[in-house]
């Protein structure tokens, strides 16, 4: 692993030196700031590879295995996700798993909002009723899309039936957190 | 009061309500306009033009009449119907459209002069002296004319949003949509019952009919527990569904708080879009009446209303319980009212029935082959004239039932541009079958009114809809019940000359109707236009058809022959609030915040929105009193030390790929695959049509792998594009592209003394001029080891580069940078200064690239390589395109602290200022600390051949004409030396 090593203080995408965690009745929102994120594509006539032992999945479909995870973003093309590799060069790490595919780093484009429910399924599903176009029931554990939040693009990944992670562009994360907060102290009311 | 007995409201939750300042009490259950009636109030507002007295008409959400302004204050809403205003304890409402007290309206004036208020009066009237429309006639008869008045407050409450997705979405929840509902919702599908009312039962709870031999509201609770315990049905009261989209997605607003106070800590309303497989239209239907002379006095209402108000609660539509009532009809539904209040214990006259064979229902007395020919009452009905076989007869009467028979709401069906179909025996328009895809109409909706084949409807409806989403549902044992008789005679109007009024909140009468068909206006559009008819906030639900029939009756055509009614969204208003979404100002949109954002904010910069980013404009100090002062301050600091800017908001494109520099050949108008590792080049694109469409730099770091960079206001477009350019038109080509503008912070760092505050920064990284010239690029590390890119390209014309980091570093590398620099007199500067140093440089920039312009205006048409292809190219070289002589120079004023202003057009001093004297205009404009004068970009005919001229930068809006001289765009350094240094 290649890690940064420089004296300079990073900030989370929020803005503050510490990831931001709040908590609205039976759902909690976490910014995940040291979720490592690298595009793999398939260069012509590439077959997938299976860096850190994932198989690369299918449209519409996210997979994990240990602290990895990969979910389908386009045709050919995924996102590699590496829980606690947010502060190396995680391109790197992808690349020295797949070498000669296309991979570009990407920890620093998105942020990462993890919501997990202390209620089972449904406040993750009332939450997306009030945010997103997508029918909860068609987005079960292992599923994920790309979608409009609030005019904004976001990938939903449902880890499991009570945990949704909202990815979204890094530098729309004040108005996404303002998005995903509102909707969820209203539920909470 | 006139309370009468029974009915469905709460007499041990009486509520304190008070309309026009005065006191009066109601009920849970009540509507703001039952609880009027049940204390004797008919008087409830003025018509929209001529002032006319007004009460209560409808029972629903049709109302035209009885329209207040409801709530004080910043919640203060005009044009509320009372009739779905559900009551609520404090509630406070004042009749609106009156000068001076309701009963004493003083614009009642205008019904006296109402001969000058004809159709399409504001046509003809108001025309002469031209100049007076806009000063006086306007203002004049925007005053007279509106209804109730905003507050002009901003507001308070809160809305909300959300999206539902269902097998099977109900509209309404009368006697069809509870069948249909019931019936999906036990076939184990995913059901949305929606309805407008607060209470499910739709006509049921209005009507005295029994289901199973009891009263409907047992069937009514027993299916809503049922409903209430399935886990797959949602139930939406309080919700109108109000439009069909695209996509079958439906609108509707859930008023979540709006029979409260105030919505505490609440939102007040929810837009919802619900995705529904398949649509029961149960929307019911909603009655019509017979328009006849003065036949709008308060009192004078629809019968099915009169019922509703009687049955559900428990109001009678008199001022005093002596009164008497009487019906005037045109088929058997006016009876049922008749015997309906005569069950109450109410005072009925007798029935009118313009059917000579009409017979009655029950022990009153029948005018078979009668009609009402006038009305007398000053602010509410007092008497009616009776007229049959030419003989006529006042009657004393407290209030009127008019029964015209009932029209099919089948506004949904219709907002696909589907056609109401009209059906002869019905003597209504039914919904269209081409109505919106998915969309099955049951009920009373389809014309299937009685409560029998209601029920029977809805529960079909629901087994055929889900059937085609191969969900098998049974039938369900459906309530003992009748259909009503609803025989019905096709009479439309009672013939007269005194005034009968068909749209009775835009005020429009038969006569108007009869003088629109004078002045040809005959098809149905025209007839809407010139006489307003259906154009108010009821949108003609109670008139349309009526006013069809009656120019049917004057063009000697049939219903359907002279037109139909087509119906578009929002089936009742929605508030622009709601549409809205909830969040409001800085709130309003996504805003992107560049990683140097929170340290700009500390260090006390103004903002600036740049499509969706917050940029710094620029960084004001101490003692500073103008922006001007800052900005200039930020440019000298740059063009003799160094200066700081955030450029992460370009936009940036990875390029990789076998094929990345053919693919980039194609897109840039000029060669890219020539490009060196490690080097930039400028690129332009063009767009299919040959104007310029965007520029910025290119980098190669490898050998198949590029950076693309574009312009802030057009990076997604142009990563869109490329993207498109890849997918669809060279597939075959091995590209992989993916934006990269949020993951990298970028600082240029611009400035004599740029070189020197780099080196302070970078690790073991030669910087001179000779291992690492003008438009050269590294990948390399920073502070330490922090991964970085660094580019030397400039768009001050100084020494400059810029330098890249991942995006949580961005904020520590400006610190950093601010910190090695401060004995170089280091300086931020925002897009203010950014644009300055541009303008000075010469360089095009949004107002150039304003998708007019092409590279040859820019001074860029060597650009266009002609030894390739490239989007763009082959257009840009057609006749008209490649003719233009304007050309991209400079402007510089003659008097050096007169601004000439971007936009300001070019002329010939003394020459007329004319399209056909139009030499060119300004694009940018700004002051140069530099050379202490205001200077401009701008387009000039031949301008590359005419420096040295002088012109007049005109600006006739500001009346403002300043004479400029001609120069060359580069203000600065034109040899280009200092960024090479």
């Amino acid at each position: 692993m290649i890690d940064l090593v420089t004296d300079l203080t990073p900030i989370c995408a929020l803005g503050g030196t510490v990831a931001r965690i709040e908590t609205f009745g039976g759902l909690t929102i976490t910014e995940h700031s040291d979720l490592g994120l690298a595009s793999l594509a398939l260069r012509k006539g590439q077959s997938a590879p299976q860096p850190f032992g994932l198989t690369l999945p299918d449209v519409g479909q996210a997979v994990s295995k240990d602290s990895y995870g990969a979910f389908w973003t386009g045709r050919d093309q995924w996102m590699i996700e590496g829980q606690g590799q947010g502060a190396i060069d995680f391109a790197a790490a992808v690349r020295a798993e797949a070498p000669g595919v296309t991979v570009t780093e990407q920890t620093d484009g998105f942020t990462a909002f993890e919501i997990a429910s202390a209620q089972g399924a449904a406040p993750i599903e009332a939450l997306m009723r009030k945010l997103v176009n997508i029918d909860p029931k068609a987005l079960g554990a292992g599923q994920t899309t790309r979608t409009g939040l609030e005019h904004m693009t976001v990938f939903l990944i449902r880890r499991a039936d009570d945990r949704l992670v909202v990815i979204g562009m890094r530098t729309l994360a004040g108005s996404l957190w303002h998005a995903l907060a509102v909707a969820a102290r209203r539920l909470e009311d | 009061m006139t309370r009468l007995t029974g009915g469905l409201v709460d007499r041990s939750k009486p509520l304190n309500f008070t309309f026009n300042g005065k006191s009066f009490k109601g009920f849970e259950g009540d509507t703001l306009a039952s609880a009027l009636l049940a204390n004797g109030v008919q008087l409830m507002g003025r018509s929209f033009k001529y002032h006319r007295p007004r009460g209560v008409f409808a029972a629903g959400s049709e109302e035209p009449n009885a329209m207040v302004e409801l709530r004080t204050g910043a919640r203060q809403e005009p044009n509320t119907r009372a009739t779905v205003t559900e009551l609520f304890d404090g509630l406070t409402a004042r009749s609106q459209n009156h000068m001076g007290p309701l009963e004493r309206d003083l614009l009642a004036v205008n019904d006296v002069l109402s001969p000058f208020f004809a159709a399409g009066f504001y046509y003809k009237t108001f025309m002469w002296p031209k100049a007076f429309w806009e000063k006086l006639y306007e203002p004049a008869i925007r005053k007279a004319a509106g209804l109730g008045a905003l507050s002009m407050l901003p507001d308070p409450d809160d809305y909300d949003k959300g999206f539902l997705h269902c097998d099977l979405l109900v509209v309404g929840g009368g006697a069809a949509g509870l069948s249909a509902a019931l019936t999906a919702g036990r076939a184990g599908a995913e059901v949305v019952l929606a309805d407008e009312d607060f209470a499910l039962g739709g006509r049921l709870l209005m009507e005295s009919d029994l289901l199973d031999e009891a009263e409907a509201t047992a069937w009514i609770a027993a299916v809503k527990a049922e409903l209430e315990s399935l886990p797959n049905v949602r139930i939406m009261t309080r919700t109108t569904v109000f439009g069909v989209y695209d996509h079958g997605i439906f609108g509707a607003v859930e008023r979540v708080s709006d029979h409260l106070p105030t919505p505490g800590d609440n939102v007040r309303q929810t837009l919802w879009r619900i995705t529904a497989k398949r649509t029961v239209l149960a929307a019911g239907a909603t009655e019509r009446h017979i328009p006849f002379a003065d036949n709008d006095r308060p009192g004078v209402m629809l019968a099915g209303a009169m019922r509703a108000y009687a049955n559900r609660w428990a109001a009678s539509p008199v001022k005093q319980d002596s009164d008497a009532i009487a019906i005037f009809t045109n088929g058997d539904d006016g009876h049922r009212t008749a015997m309906d209040l005569m069950a109450k214990g109410a005072k009925v006259l007798g029935v009118i029935d313009a059917r000579a064979d009409a017979k009655a229902f029950g022990d009153y007395e029948l005018f078979a082959g009668a009609t009402v020919t006038g009305t007398k009452g000053r602010l509410g009905l007092s008497a009616i004239e009776i007229t049959r076989g030419g003989q006529s007869q006042w009657h004393s009467v407290g209030a009127l039932g008019v029964a015209g028979g009932w029209n099919p709401n089948v506004h949904l069906s219709s907002h696909h541009r589907g056609r109401p179909v009209w059906d002869e025996r019905l003597l209504a328009f039914v919904p269209s079958p081409d109505g919106p895809k998915g969309l099955i109409p049951a009920g009373a909706a389809a014309g299937k009114g009685g409560t029998a084949e209601a029920l029977q409807d809805g529960m079909a409806a629901a087994i055929r809809a889900l059937a085609e989403l191969e969900i098998t549902a049974a039938e369900i044992p459906l309530p003992k019940a009748e259909n009503a008789s609803a025989e019905q005679a096709a009479f439309w109007h009672v013939p007269g000359a005194k005034r009968a009024w068909v749209d009775f909140q835009n005020d429009v009468t038969v006569k108007d109707i009869a003088l629109a068909h004078k002045e040809n206006m005959k098809p149905v559009e025209h007839l809407k236009r010139w006489t307003t008819l259906g154009m108010a906030t009821d949108q003609g639900k109670t008139s349309n058809i009526s006013a069809l029939a009656v120019m049917a009756e004057l063009t000697g055509k049939s219903i359907p022959e002279t037109g139909t009614t087509i119906f578009r969204p929002p089936y009742t208003g929605v508030s622009l609030s709601v549409l809205g979404g909830g969040d409001t100002g800085p709130l309003f949109r996504p805003r992107r915040l560049t990683p140097t954002h929170y340290w700009a904010e500390a260090q006390g910069a103004e903002f600036v929105e740049v499509g969706q980013w917050m940029r710094a404009q620029y960084f004001p100090q101490k003692g500073e009193t103008t922006w001007r002062e800052t900005v200039d301050r930020e440019v000298l600091a740059v063009r003799s030390g160094v200066g700081l800017c955030d450029v992460t908001t370009l936009g940036k494109v990875d390029v990789q790929g076998a094929d990345a520099g053919e693919f980039l050949n194609r897109i840039y108008s000029n060669m890219m695959g020539t490009l060196k590792v490690g080097k930039v080049r400028y690129g332009l694109m063009l767009r299919e049509d040959g104007h310029a469409y965007d520029d910025g730099t290119c980098a190669r770091l490898g050998e198949d792998h590029y950076v693309v960079t574009t312009t802030t206001a057009n990076a997604g477009l142009v990563y869109r594009q490329m993207e498109f350019a890849h997918q669809c038109l060279w597939p075959e080509l091995d590209v992989q592209l993916i934006s990269t503008t949020d993951a990298w912070a970028q600082i240029a760092v611009a400035g004599p003394k740029s070189r020197e505050l780099l080196s302070r920064i970078v690790d073991e990284f030669d910087m001179s001029n000779e291992a690492f010239p003008f438009m050269g690029c590294a990948e390399l590390t920073i502070c330490g080891g922090l991964r970085a890119r660094l580019f030397r390209i400039s768009f001050s014309g100084e020494l400059a580069y810029e330098v890249a980091v991942p995006a949580r570093f961005g904020q520590a590398l400006m610190e950093r940078l601010m910190e090695k620099g401060a004995d170089l007199g280091v300086t931020p500067y925002g897009t203010e200064a950014l644009g300055v140093l541009r303008i000075e440089k010469g360089h095009a920039a949004g107002a150039e690239l304003n998708g007019q312009t092409t590279a040859q205006m820019l001074g860029l048409g060597k650009m266009v390589s002609a030894k390739k292809d490239s989007i763009g190219a082959v257009m840009s070289r057609r006749e008209g395109l490649a003719a233009d002589t304007r050309r991209l120079v400079g402007f510089k004023s003659m008097e050096p602290q007169t601004q000439a202003m971007a936009g300001s057009h070019l002329f010939t001093e003394g020459a007329a200022q004319t399209m056909d004297t139009d030499q060119g205009w300004l694009t940018s404009s700004c002051y140069s600390p530099h050379l202490e004068s205001y200077i401009a970009l701008g387009f000039l005919e031949n301008g590359d051949t005419r420096l040295g001229e002088v012109l007049v930068a005109a600006n006739p809006l500001e009346g403002q004409a300043v004479k400029v001289e001609v120069v060359s765009a580069h203000f600065v350094d034109p040899e280009g030396g200092r960024l090479r240094d």
